[in-house]
């Protein structure tokens, strides 16, 4: 097995998208078809719907559809909360054929584990991020604002880390 | 680094993603006014600190964010079991025949 | 070609030559050496001087084990690391080594005194010598102590090189990749599981790579070797991982490991980190770590040239190097014979074969003779001769027990064996039960408490098939644990070497005992007559002897001493060794850099820094910042030419003129939703929450249950279900905490959910006489007129355009305003507002400033001017607890009789005399200065700061029965001299009628 492809990876800034941190007690009571597994992500179009705790769901989608969504969530009738996060934290995009190497430099979790199109919040180094597993080779970050730059620089050093291919300098070099 | 078992993801998780949060069971008094102040000392300060199986919360803070209840065994630092708060606690003996 | 360096043998390269200096002279190697074998080749075998003694010493070992061939080793500016082991540093082109503990030169060293001065030098002699007078301590003893022993020295630059840590996850980690790790690596690997196997050496092999002549599955070790490395590198489920030890077993089958990365390259790759510590959850866990060779305990056993024989014979076979042109070998174990044969037929016959046993295996004394070496069985071994090299071996004939008479043997080399021990120590950091093998004597792995095996030598199986078999079985059921179909498929050998031997204390001897230098512990000097001192003078438990002899406690971590104190110290003691008991092991299993341990967190990534939206508009106008829990703030904006103390009085001037601009953004923001919001904060805060009207706020205070304050913050009511809820900058994190844990377990029935909405907004403060008149033409859709929007109001509308939540509150006592606005947006609103406000003389104004407004005010900062012992009446706060409430959290201990115990320290207003001097925060304050020392205190100052607005300096403190003392006068003894203070029972200093926030 190689542990680091010279190929490596790529981390790119994710433009801005309208989060919504919703909480309610009965998902079936918000009519959103949310999933209930922790860790499971629905989709309706661009939207999509990340279960993070039992009572918590991560809202997404585009820009475009924000007065929307916010409309839809508003119009929940049983008791809830909905807070508008989308300016709290940042999202990179984590993909190549190294991204499972450049992650284990700083989360713990087992992601070869953490099938595709499912996500998990979890620690980078010493901040909380929120992970998704977009495709085999593809993640997303999500990591509150002021941690941003301390992880991105992190993922950088990590990068040209895994760029520098040690793992084949065999004997002698 | 421990693995602890989060009762609400039912994973089995590393403890960068867990806080400790202290002796588990020890509910706040419904009406505090009503206690002795020797009672409220008790409630506020006073542990068990055993020296082998353990009651202790734990929150899945870096995870699904909920409180939890752990079965520790202190001299060997390992899980028995852990729970969802408000679950009854589990019986020991039944836990030390599982672990064998 | 070097001197003793055989043509065509060994592993290393003879094509390949490498240049290296050592102590300045230039060498030649080969590439595949290690600095200790490239010097052995040519013939150096002193390579450092020991700890104590500064006694002459050369290698040992071939490995992890060796506890003298200490050097530096030097790859330019910034990159040296002392206490290197010559036999694990990989030569490489250019690299430079130099010895260490010698002054003025490794053959001359003028500290080898200490080796003639022995008998003062015994031990506990620093525990006993150093005792009086008591004064000595400090300035004589230590410092020349310190000064003569150690190893090498710390290096004084900051270290150049990069480190990086990664995370692991495998279902069966392999810890040695010697024969037993190799067949683990096979059987585990062919059955499709996850298999990690790990080696600290450059290259897979173990023994192998020393015993060429083995014949395996029918192919010579190394086809064997290399075919098997060829298909675990095949098999992509496998990872092969050299030069990476294992230091720690930790919980559940996490293993640290430590990988060298470049130290063995002439030119590392840019970007390359030197080292990376694997963090790796293994479901199962093989160990095939082997065995460990002991030396012979007798009289000049440390002399340059005396080495384990195992060494030599990895020597001549790995790396093509003669250990010596006439060794001679002395043992207590058949191993050391096949040694003595390899020798002979390279070349470099023997001078004689020594063996404490009265009898061995006469095949082995029939291949001796016919290979032309002498042996002497039933001898003892009574000292060597030489300086810097031994010279020669010292032979005693044992007759019924007694020492007979001795013979004098002329050698160049001394390869003795003192047979083996299973290398332990990993297995005992899992606190794994350790038994006692009477049949091999030796300690071996007993219950685990892991998911492990121990497989091969490393549990006392000893010889090429037996590790192999046992590797096989053990990787298959590891396998098997992790959930696969595995076999353990078989190995046929031929020509191995097994054997057996004898384990011994230090060896009889016709001298006086009392003199010999009879070495146990190499690196710390450490004799077996200091073991039985010890335990003469009272050690008993075998902890002790360790501590007070220091045997065990050097870098190799008792690789090579711990039995051999063991034997000694249970023979000294009259038990037998598994009534002692060894010593406990503990990670690292080899000394760690701790650049290794700290990874990634160096320089620029050593911890996270976070920084507001509005800290880059700060960057660029010259703020000067200071960290606030991981946030960095602006502290102040000085202009050219200005002291802190000038830019905080114009910072405070200007703002309480006209207009200051303030980056909050850093207040922790909770937002509290659902319809039982207001029950959640009646239970939680002090104050009455149901009242509060949607669109106005009021200022929360936070206790724990203990009565005590944690925090503060201004709650804002958005709508009858929500709130805006901010807590302090290093609260944030904490209060949102324990908010959850009271909702989720206490009160799990209340419809209410939290939300940190923190680095949602970037918060904007505009505080002065004229924040009206420059916010007024930025808000849509809200009247912030003094009548409409007053003091303690909140509402949502428009700023500048951006969708804003705005807050009336002031920190400083001016009239003032907080915009919320989404973080993107932070630093465009800030730079807007700048702009207009230029005709006010808009000025920017960091924490300092805001402290000394806010304490001109009498506001307290939580975590400051409290300690976590203030209760709300001791903060003056006794007006924020609603006093209808049945309960709220904190509400009963404030009854507890400590509570309102008189005596209790309040927070109160100090005021110099001198109204010129600013009192130092965490000063003493007592009511007599001229009471005798040690004098009773009565509290300390918790903020002091010059007041520009009131033309004199400004301090709060906490004073027992502080406000009982209104106007007493106090005083601060400080060592410059006394300070006589008055105290004002109100800390409101400026503006007590609060017109100015009101206007």
């Amino acid at each position: 097995m190689t542990i680091a492809t010279p190929s490596g990876v790529t981390v790119a800034e994710l433009p801005p998208t309208t989060r919504i941190s919703l909480r309610i007690a009965d998902p079936a009571a918000a009519g959103l078809a949310l999933p209930t597994a922790i860790g499971a992500r629905s989709a309706e179009g661009a939207r999509t719907a990340l279960c993070l705790g039992p009572d918590e769901w991560l809202i997404e989608a585009p820009e475009a559809d924000r007065a929307a969504v916010l409309a839809t969530v508003a119009g929940i009738a049983a008791p809830h909360s909905a807070v508008e996060v989308s300016d709290r934290e940042i999202t990179y995009a984590l993909e190549g054929p190294a991204v499972l190497d450049l992650l284990a430099t700083g989360c713990p979790r087992d992601l070869a584990r953490m099938p595709v199109g499912s996500g998990a919040r979890t620690v980078f180094d010493t901040a909380q991020v929120v992970l998704t597993r977009e495709t085999q080779v593809r993640f997303h970050l999500t990591v509150w604002r002021s941690f941003a730059p301390h992880v991105r620089a992190l993922l950088d050093i990590a990068g040209r880390e895994l760029a520098a291919d040690l793992d084949r300098n065999w004997l002698h070099g | 680094m421990l693995l602890i078992r989060c009762p609400y993801c039912e994973l089995e998780l590393p403890e960068l993603e867990f806080a400790y949060a202290g002796e588990a069971h020890i509910a706040r008094p419904a009406d505090p006014a009503g206690l002795s102040d020797e009672e409220w000392r008790d409630f506020l300060f006073i542990r068990s600190n055993p020296k082998g199986v353990h009651f202790e919360r734990w929150r899945h803070v870096n995870g699904c964010a909920r409180f939890f209840n752990a079965v520790r065994e202190t001299v060997g630092d390992k899980f028995l079991a852990t729970y969802r708060a408000g679950e009854p606690r589990p019986d020991v003996a039944t836990l030390k025949g599982d672990a064998k | 070609m070097t001197r003793y360096r055989l043509p065509n043998r060994g592993r290393v390269d003879h094509a390949r030559p490498v240049r290296f200096t050592f102590d300045g002279k230039s060498y030649t190697g080969l590439a595949g050496d290690t600095l200790a074998s490239a010097l052995l080749a040519n013939g150096v075998h002193l390579m450092g001087r020991s700890f104590k003694y500064h006694r002459p010493r050369g290698p040992v070992s071939t490995g992890s084990d060796e506890p003298n061939a200490l050097v530096g080793a030097r790859r330019g500016p910034g990159r040296f690391e002392p206490n290197t082991r010559a036999t694990i540093q990989e030569l490489r082109e250019g690299l430079e080594a130099t010895s260490q503990n010698r002054w003025p030169s490794l053959a001359f060293d003028i500290g080898s005194v200490n080796d003639h001065l022995g008998s003062l030098f015994s031990a506990g002699f620093y525990y006993k010598t150093f005792m009086w007078p008591r004064a000595f301590w400090d300035r004589v003893y230590e410092p020349v102590i310190r000064n003569a022993a150690g190893l090498g020295v710390s290096p004084t630059e900051p270290d150049a090189d990069t480190y990086a840590s990664r995370f692991a996850h495998t279902d069966v980690l392999i810890v040695g990749a010697g024969p037993a790790g190799l067949a683990a690596a096979l059987a585990a690997g062919r059955s499709g599981t996850a298999v990690m196997l790990v080696d600290e050496n450059a290259e897979p092999g173990g023994a192998l790579l020393s015993e060429p002549s083995v014949v395996i599955d029918g192919k010579p070790a190394w086809d064997w070797l290399a075919t098997t490395v060829a298909e675990l590198n095949a098999l992509p489920n496998v990872t092969v991982m050299t030069r990476t030890t294992a230091i720690g077993y930790y919980h559940q089958n996490l293993v640290g490991l430590c990988q060298r990365l470049t130290d063995h390259l002439a030119a590392p790759p840019a970007g390359a980190p030197r080292e990376r510590l694997w963090k790796v959850r293994a479901r199962e866990v093989v160990l095939a770590q082997g065995a460990l060779e002991k030396p012979l305990v007798f009289d000049g056993n440390d002399r340059p040239g005396v080495m384990l024989a195992g060494a030599a014979q990895t020597y001549l076979n790995r790396y093509g190097v003669r250990v010596g042109d006439r060794p001679a070998v002395v043992t207590a174990h058949d191993s050391a014979w096949h040694i003595a044969f390899d020798l002979a037929e390279s070349g470099t016959r023997p001078a004689v074969i020594v063996d404490v046993r009265d009898t061995v295996d006469p095949a082995l004394t029939d291949r001796a003779h016919a290979l032309g070496i002498e042996t002497l069985l039933g001898r003892t071994v009574t000292g060597t001769s030489g300086r810097l090299r031994v010279k020669s071996l010292r032979v005693n004939r044992m007759e019924n027990g007694a020492v007979g008479a001795a013979r004098d043997i002329a050698c160049d080399a001394v390869l003795m064996c003192g047979g083996w021990t299973p290398c332990l120590h990993l297995f005992s950091h899992t606190q794994g039960k350790i038994d006692w093998d009477a049949g091999i004597q030796a300690y071996i792995p007993g219950a685990t408490t892991e998911a492990v095996r121990i497989a091969g030598a490393g549990r006392g199986l000893w010889g090429i098939a037996a590790a192999l078999e046992d590797g096989a079985a053990a990787g298959a059921l590891a396998a098997r644990d992790a959930g696969r179909e595995a076999e353990a498929q078989p190995h046929t050998v031929t020509a191995d070497r097994t054997g057996s031997g004898v384990t011994l204390t230090e060896l009889p001897t016709d001298r006086n005992p009392a003199a010999a230098k009879a070495f146990i512990d190499f690196q710390n000097d450490v004799t077996a007559k200091d073991i039985r001192l010890a335990v003469r003078e009272g050690m008993r438990s075998i902890e002790h002897v360790k501590r007070y002899t220091t045997n065990g406690m050097a870098t190799d971590q008792g690789k090579m001493s711990n039995v051999n104190g063991l034997m000694i110290a249970a023979d000294a003691l009259g038990k037998r060794a598994p009534q002692v008991g060894l010593t406990t092991f503990r990670p690292p299993y080899t000394p760690t850099t701790f650049g290794a341990f700290a990874g990634y967190r160096q320089g620029a990534t050593f911890e996270a820094m976070r920084k507001t939206p509005i800290d880059p508009w700060a960057e660029a106008h010259g703020a000067v910042f200071e960290p606030v829990a991981l946030w960095r703030r602006a502290r102040y904006f000085p202009k050219p030419g200005e002291d802190m103390h000038a830019a905080v009085a114009r910072e405070c001037r200007a703002t309480r003129a006209s207009l200051g601009i303030f980056d909050a953004s850093t207040l922790g923001k909770i937002e509290v939703v659902g319809p039982d919001a207001v029950t959640f904060l009646e239970r939680m805060y002090t104050n009455p929450w149901a009242k509060l009207g949607v669109g106005r706020c009021r200022y929360g205070l936070l206790l724990g249950e203990d009565g005590f304050i944690r925090d503060d913050g201004v709650i804002g009511r958005l709508a009858p279900d929500r709130f805006h809820v901010t807590t302090t900058t290093g609260g944030a994190a904490r209060v949102l905490n324990m908010m959850e844990d009271y909702l989720q377990t206490e009160w799990p029935d209340l419809q209410v959910w939290l939300t940190s909405t923190t680095e949602q907004w970037a918060t904007v403060a505009l505080q002065g006489p004229n924040a009206r008149k420059l916010l007024e033409p930025f808000v849509e859709g809200l009247d912030i007129s003094a009548g409409a929007f007053p003091h303690m109001a909140v509402a949502e509308c428009t700023v500048s355009g951006l969708p804003a939540r705005l807050f009336r509150v002031s920190f400083t006592g001016e009239l003032g305003f907080e915009v919320n606005v989404p973080a993107r947006h932070g630093r465009a609103l800030w730079e807007r507002l700048w702009e207009a406000g230029r005709p006010y003389d808009i000025t920017p104004y960091g924490t300092e400033a805001m402290h000394v407004m806010r304490a001109e005010k009498g506001y307290i900062i939580v975590g400051q001017d409290t300690d976590g012992t203030l209760t709300p009446d001791d903060a003056g706060l006794g007006w924020a607890i609603g006093k209808a409430k049945p309960d709220f959290v904190g509400k009963r201990s404030l009854t507890r009789p400590d509570m309102v115990a008189k005596g209790r320290k309040q927070l109160v207003g100090l005021l110099t005399d001198d109204p010129s001097v600013v009192l130092q925060e965490g000063a003493q304050i007592v009511a007599d200065p001229t009471q005798p020392i040690p004098m009773t205190m009565l509290g300390h100052v918790t903020s002091a700061y010059r007041s520009d607005a009131l033309g004199r300096s400004i301090a709060m403190a906490v004073v027992a029965d502080g406000r009982a003392r209104d106007g007493e006068t106090l005083h601060v003894p400080m060592p410059e001299g006394v300070i006589a203070v008055k105290v004002v029972k109100s800390t409101a200093f400026h503006d007590p009628e609060n017109a100015r926030l009101s206007a």
